[in-house]
């Protein structure tokens, strides 16, 4: 049964909508200096994005009682942020662990897409549901400023553009 | 009994090159993901076919302890971020090709590249000009119209050769600075682009190509551009300050999560 599944992860193919990536509405995002332990809908408009204050030498917040200092990244132009989901069809009620909370779900719609080629009944999908050039990076006292590790990462695609660029054979 | 649900089951940020959203207007599908073969590590990676424009990408992944994001409204965890570049395929041939040099004999591709634990790797054969890209790294004859492969280690040296010059030339450009040594004296000069020496350059751009071939083959090229052994007094190499995050992490990691049954979910 293990191994069974363990081949099935392997085969797996997670497909993503071309087409989401050209309707996603622009996202708003903000980088906190801080781990919270959830991933769950939470109302940023009412605390947090009406507490934002231009002060003399960057955006100021305060979260959970602690100031924050920020500032915008822009991400370079050759670049495009997607927020991306996964939904799709999961197997509930006999694993105990994906939750007997879910027992009572009715069996809802299929995923109604033309069968192709290089989908398969155990694939997943994946959707853009929302896309960004900047967002808001948050440091604890201070603006996180240039030296910042994710300014770094934003200019790894270009270094990775010249070690794979393909060279003609001679 | 069981029963179906459809569920947000993840969220993920991702950067994108450009062109790939102006490419998905010509789309219906063909854009996926999926575990191939780590040519360096020897392990599964997840990586971004686009079968449309017949393209392949790596994903490297973002990762810096204590953060989260506020993504409209709505809160992730772990303050990840995924970037999908364009990556060239020969480094994932090249890992078969040597895998099946130990048989020492010409073979088809398509019976090079296979592998049980990654099926989804005959995707690699769909790739254009495949024959052009194999003329770097192996010998090659054609019997009845049939082309026939063999591994070669001075071409795939000398290959991997123009690769690190390649990756000279861009770190130039892009004005990274290649060598601890050098921050003391830059801070004072103010100059630190012209006291970057040739030989740290090159080290930097050998641990980046590093990342995408074997240790073996690593350490033959190495030798081949004759770069200094690694020394206990330096303890920053050049060629390991080049990562995302402050653990080697790979994509790998974050997807297998997709995997496991303690997943997040959300309605």
């Amino acid at each position: 049964m293990e191994s069974s599944e363990e081949a099935a992860v392997e085969k797996c193919r997670i497909h993503l909508r071309p087409g989401t990536l050209r309707d996603a509405p622009p996202a708003t995002l903000h980088l906190l200096p801080c781990e919270v332990l959830v991933n769950r809908p939470t109302p940023v408009q009412c605390f947090f994005t009406p507490a934002i204050r231009q002060g003399p030498d960057g955006l100021e917040v305060s979260f959970r009682g602690r100031r924050l200092r920020g500032e915008e990244v822009v991400v370079p132009p050759s670049l495009v942020g997607y927020v991306m989901e996964e939904k799709g069809e999961v197997l509930v009620g006999k694993d105990p662990s994906v939750g007997s909370s879910n027992d009572d779900e009715p069996e809802q719609q299929e995923l109604v897409e033309p069968p192709e080629a290089l989908e398969r009944d155990f694939d997943r999908f994946f959707g853009a549901t929302g896309s960004f050039s900047r967002f808001t990076l948050w440091g604890l006292e201070t603006i996180p400023g240039p030296d910042a590790r994710v300014r770094g990462a934003l200019a790894w695609p270009r270094l990775a553009a010249a070690v794979s660029r393909r060279m003609s054979p001679h | 009994q069981q029963s179906k649900c459809l569920l947000i089951l993840q969220t993920h940020l991702f950067f994108f090159p450009e062109h790939l959203k102006d490419a998905s207007k010509k789309m219906k599908s063909g854009l996926m993901f999926v575990k191939l073969i780590n040519p360096c590590s020897g392990e599964g990676t997840i990586y971004l076919f686009n079968m449309c424009l017949r393209q392949l990408f790596e994903i490297k992944v973002f990762k810096e302890k204590h953060h989260s994001w506020f993504i409209n409204q709505s809160v992730q965890s772990g303050g990840l971020l995924h970037f999908a570049t364009p990556i060239d395929p020969l480094f994932l041939l090249l890992y078969y090709l040597r895998k099946a040099d130990k048989e020492g004999k010409f073979q088809p591709l398509d019976q090079v590249v296979v592998d049980d634990m990654f099926p989804n790797c005959i995707l690699l054969l769909k790739l254009p000009e495949l024959d052009k890209l194999l003329q770097h790294v192996t010998e090659e004859k054609e019997i009845d119209k049939k082309k026939y492969y063999k591994y070669s280690k001075e071409k795939t040296i000398k290959w991997l050769e123009k690769k690190v010059n390649q990756t000279v030339a861009a770190l130039k450009t892009n004005n990274v600075n290649v060598s601890a040594r050098v921050q003391a004296t830059a801070f004072f000069s103010g100059d630190q682009v012209s006291s970057d020496k040739e030989e740290d350059y090159i080290c930097y751009a050998h641990g980046l190509i590093s990342d995408y071939i074997p240790k073996e083959l690593s350490d033959d090229l190495s030798k081949y551009l004759k770069l200094p052994e690694p020394s206990a007094s330096l303890p920053n190499p050049p060629s390991k300050k080049v990562k995302l995050s402050d653990e080697p992490v790979e994509a790998k990691e974050d997807y297998t999560k997709f995997n496991r049954k303690d997943w997040k979910i959300e309605k």
